[in-house]
């Protein structure tokens, strides 16, 4: 593994090339690096200043569908006469319509936190997070679920750094 | 005198004990029939058709859709089961339909179509409806190895006509016998007798009701008095309106397989695919007439020899004055409207994995006796897509590969990914043979599906990335017997240094093999555990070229965590189970749970799109839709005994496998054998393009194919985009108009070899 000390040093190397502007020499393409079997990956260069900068995904802002809204409105009124397997399965119907929309995710968590299942509401949130991405209201609604289902299960400390992040993205 | 009296006395025994057994006999059917409960077997559906505006589906897709539903096309949608095209716009009379979680009564539903497929929905007093599903598609019921199979009717879903026929044909006193008919018996053996054969049956619909719920079927003169006693304390103690009914569920009226189809409810299904409320005059006709013999009058099978005797009981019919000559007449002009395929839809391969997940949970005979309502993934359309892009494809290839004695064989499997839903499974070429059924049961070598895991093993290491450059050279690993793995590329080339995106992407097995020796066979075999490899692999360096058997199922739940951006759903065919009473007996609810970090998956799948405009899945593109997205990997067991290929788009995993069942070579490799399956079933299944969006941790750089070296557009001749953490420093192509970071020394690459080294040695000694 790379050391400490030769990480800084490269990066220091590469930085030093950039601020100067001037091109190293490149070795041939093809160059054989000794001839161990079988030959171990030339690493990427970790991250050092100055970062290229991330491609910014274009921002988002998920809605739902008119038939996702419709199924979403049937689910809350089957949640709320205590039906929770119900409304989780009519969540599941408008997840066949729009299976990427984290609006709905988030949906089908609320009701597994209604069914005290903590546990399914946090695969939820995670799913609709990573699917979230580039709207951060969606992705502060996956957050606030994943803080809930981790206070359900005691996981304050946890909870607490979840609500925050949901907090830093949509504040209140 | 004194010789009659013990005469008398024999014959006061024989009268009484025949007294006696009349009560027995009358006791017993009582008995039985008031406490009657027949064996149920569970049904099974399909997934049903959601339809809402802004559903991609043409008039003609739709049109299928209502069809394979047995939905007729009219003049008018006026009764429940039919349809009405006018221009834009479908007028459909839905059916009556219980559901997983609810029940629909029959209603009207007008449907406006346009370019991009539904634009509104609007039911019987114009008010839009947002959505609303098709009933779902019955695909069959477990029932008991050589067992009944029937749909239970009540009196209300059977045609008028059916006991008027029955009675017109079989038996005409019915209404007044008390249970036998002595002239019509009379009348039967006479004819028999002259024509020294059984050409008349004489039997009430009684007596054939009580032959077949009460008796076997052997013809002595004893068991036709039992059956005659039996039938008259039936009658004695039953409504007509009773026997009725149940003669109508309980007769034999066919044979498929190892199932008996019972029941005129079922028998309708199966000949006809609809509901038996739906069936015309010449389609009543036609079950009547099958009723005197099901084997000699198949309908499927002697087609010639039924319409015959379906003419014939329309006549009757108008005989007895039950329909008009002209009906009759009318009625006989009809084809005899039997579906080629026997219930319509029947997904044997399918069936057999919903078999398996309810065996968890259910012992047999809740499966076969207890009227469960079995809800499934099962997706009729993508499970045909499949079927047909299995067959065709098989029969090209026996074509191009002659292999003398062997016939080949596949497997496909569709899922879901973000829900992980099975939605197809092709068991075999002869998809409706319910036999060995490969997509679970063939345990095959995965070749390079192995792949992918190694590099996102590598990913999570922390020290590869998609634009790394590995060598591609030889490996020579001693075992621990002493012998020497020596893998070989599959061109037997050599290709030196090699980026990982081009390394996966054209299957380079050194290259591979190098890069999982260095983040260790242990750890890849972890990887595939993780993902869903059912029982732990062999830790062999062997592992990294896919020396691991999975069935096709297994490697859909494998490729499933990649589609879905890892995260894992358990496969998922089973969705409810309803008792026969409308309740949820047993859900199975989706979940979910992250298996692997979602930005190292990105970074594989983006890899595995590349597999298809640069590697191994290149000769996709042909039949691909061009604009299409879809990522996928290639597999190619030793001496091509397997050819796979396993690969996503945004809304459908397709696994598919194809080799012999006697693993002999089959000559061709993944990209030539499964692939062209695969890529005719992607094109057919109008899939969606894989879009998942990039973790905010990453970024997207342009590399050159080749070397792995950062460029700009335009610099390089053939330039890919890969996915690697943000803020990873990537060496680039010399006078491609950036400033240059090149790795500055050869130290830490030095350093790695010598670590490899040591770790290597602590494996192979």
């Amino acid at each position: 593994m790379m050391s400490a000390m030769q990480r800084f040093a490269s990066s220091v190397l590469m930085t030093a090339a950039l601020l100067s502007g001037c091109v190293m020499p490149a070795p041939p393409p093809g160059q054989a690096i000794g001839s161990v079997r079988p030959a171990p990956p030339i690493p990427a260069q970790p991250p050092s200043a100055p970062p290229a900068p991330p491609a910014t995904p274009a921002p988002r802002q998920f809605q739902l569908g008119a038939a996702s809204r419709a199924l979403v409105g049937q689910a809350h009124a089957q949640a709320k006469s205590g039906d929770f397997g119900q409304a989780s399965a009519t969540i599941e119907r408008a997840l066949r319509i729009e299976p990427e929309n984290p609006l709905l995710w988030i949906e089908l968590g609320r009701m597994r936190l209604g069914a005290a299942d903590a546990e399914a509401a946090d695969g939820m949130g995670r799913k609709a997070l990573a699917l979230g991405t580039g709207d951060p209201s969606a992705q502060a609604g996956a957050w606030r679920l994943i803080a809930d289902s981790l206070q359900a299960r005691g996981r304050d400390a946890e909870a607490a750094e979840a609500a925050r992040n949901a907090a830093g993205l949509a504040p209140h | 005198m004194h010789l009659k009296r013990p005469l008398l006395g024999v014959l006061a025994a024989v009268v009484l004990l025949g007294a006696l057994y009349v009560v027995y006999l009358d006791r017993l059917v009582t008995h039985q029939f008031q406490g009657r409960r027949w064996t149920l077997p569970a049904q099974v559906y399909a997934a049903p058709l959601e339809l809402y505006a802004g559903l991609a589906l043409s008039p003609s897709e739709l049109e299928r859709e209502l069809q394979r539903l047995h939905y007729q096309r009219a003049e008018r949608a006026d009764h429940p089961g039919t349809y009405h095209l006018a221009g834009e716009r479908v007028d459909l009379q839905l059916r009556a339909a219980r559901f997983a979680d609810e029940t629909r009564p029959a209603s009207l539903l007008s449907i406006t179509m346009g370019a991009g497929g539904l634009q509104a929905l609007r039911d019987a007093a114009g008010h839009d409806v947002p959505v609303l599903r098709l009933e779902p598609l019955l695909i069959g019921s477990i029932f008991p190895i050589h067992g009944e199979d029937r749909i239970i009717v009540t009196p209300q879903e059977v045609p008028p006509l059916l006991p008027a026929a029955l009675k017109a044909v079989e038996d005409r006193k019915f209404d007044t016998h008390h249970g036998v008919d002595p002239l019509a018996m009379l009348r039967a053996a006479w004819v028999n007798l002259r024509a020294h054969q059984i050409e008349q049956g004489g039997s009430t619909l009684t007596q054939q009701l009580v032959r077949s719920y009460f008796l076997n079927s052997s013809q002595t003169l004893s068991r036709k008095l039992r059956e005659a006693v039996m039938a008259m304390a039936l009658d004695a103690h039953f409504s007509k309106a009773d026997l009725m009914n149940a003669y109508i569920n309980e007769i034999f009226l066919g044979q498929d397989g190892t199932r008996a189809i019972h029941g005129f409810g079922l028998a309708s299904q199966f000949y006809f695919g609809k509901p038996l409320g739906e069936l015309d005059l010449s389609e009543v006709a036609l079950l009547v007439a099958i009723v005197r013999g099901p084997s000699y009058y198949d309908p499927r099978r002697h087609p010639e020899r039924v319409r015959l005797r379906r003419d014939l009981v329309l006549k009757q019919m108008a005989d007895q004055g039950i329909i008009s000559a002209p009906q009759a007449s009318a009625a006989a002009q009809r084809p005899l409207g039997v579906s080629s395929r026997p219930a319509g839809a029947y997904y044997p391969a399918y069936l057999d994995f919903v078999r398996r997940t309810l065996r968890r949970d259910y012992h047999d005979e809740d499966l076969t006796q207890a009227g469960l309502r079995i809800f499934t993934s099962l997706e009729p359309r993508a499970q045909d897509d499949a079927e047909r892009s299995l067959e065709h494809e098989l029969e090209r290839l026996d074509r191009v590969h002659k292999t003398a004695g062997a016939r080949l064989e596949g497997a496909v499997v569709v899922t879901a990914p973000q829900s992980g839903d099975v939605i197809a499974i092709v068991g075999g070429r002869d998809v409706g043979y319910d036999g060995f059924n490969r997509a679970l049961d063939a345990r095959r070598s995965m070749g390079s599906l192995v792949k992918p895991f190694i590099y996102l093993t590598a990913l999570e290491s922390g020290r590869y990335n998609a634009a790394t450059v590995v060598q591609d050279a030889p490996v020579d690993v001693k075992l621990v017997n002493g012998t020497h793995w020596r893998p070989e590329n599959f061109t037997h080339q050599l290709y030196g240094p090699v980026p990982v995106v081009r390394a996966l992407s054209e299957s380079l097995n050194l290259a591979t093999v190098g890069v999982g020796l260095n983040v260790g066979v242990g750890k890849v075999a972890q990887t595939l555990q993780r993902f869903g490899l059912s029982t732990p692999p062999a830790q062999v360096p062997a592992l990294l070229l896919g020396a691991v058997d999975v069935t096709p199922i297994e490697a859909a739940q494998l490729f499933n965590g990649l589609a879905n951006g890892g995260f894992r759903n358990p496969l998922r065919a089973v969705r409810a189970v309803i008792s026969q009473d409308g309740k949820t007996v047993k859900a199975f609810p989706l979940q979910v749970s992250e298996l692997a970090s979602p930005a190292v998956v990105y970074q594989v799948d983006r890899m595995l799109v590349h597999v298809m405009d640069h590697g191994t899945g290149r000769p996709a593109r042909a039949l691909l839709p061009p604009d299409l997205v879809v990522a996928g990997k290639s597999g190619t067991s030793s001496d091509y005994r397997d050819s796979w290929f396993a690969g996503f788009s945004g809304s459908e995993v397709a696994v598919v496998w194809v080799g012999y069942d006697n693993d002999q070579p089959t000559g061709f490799t993944g990209s030539a054998g499964a692939l062209p399956v695969w890529a005719h079933l992607m094109a057919s299944l109008g899939t969606t393009s894989w879009n998942a969006p990039m973790p905010e941790s990453l970024a997207e750089v342009q590399i050159e194919y080749l070397t792995g070296l950062r460029v700009v557009p335009g610099c390089a001749e053939d330039i890919v985009a890969v996915a690697v953490p943000a803020g990873t420093e990537l060496p680039a192509k010399p006078g491609c108009g950036f400033p240059l970071v090149q790795t500055p020394t050869n130290e830490p690459v030095n350093s790695l070899i010598n670590n490899a080294q040591k770790w290597l040695h602590s494996l192979t000694h």
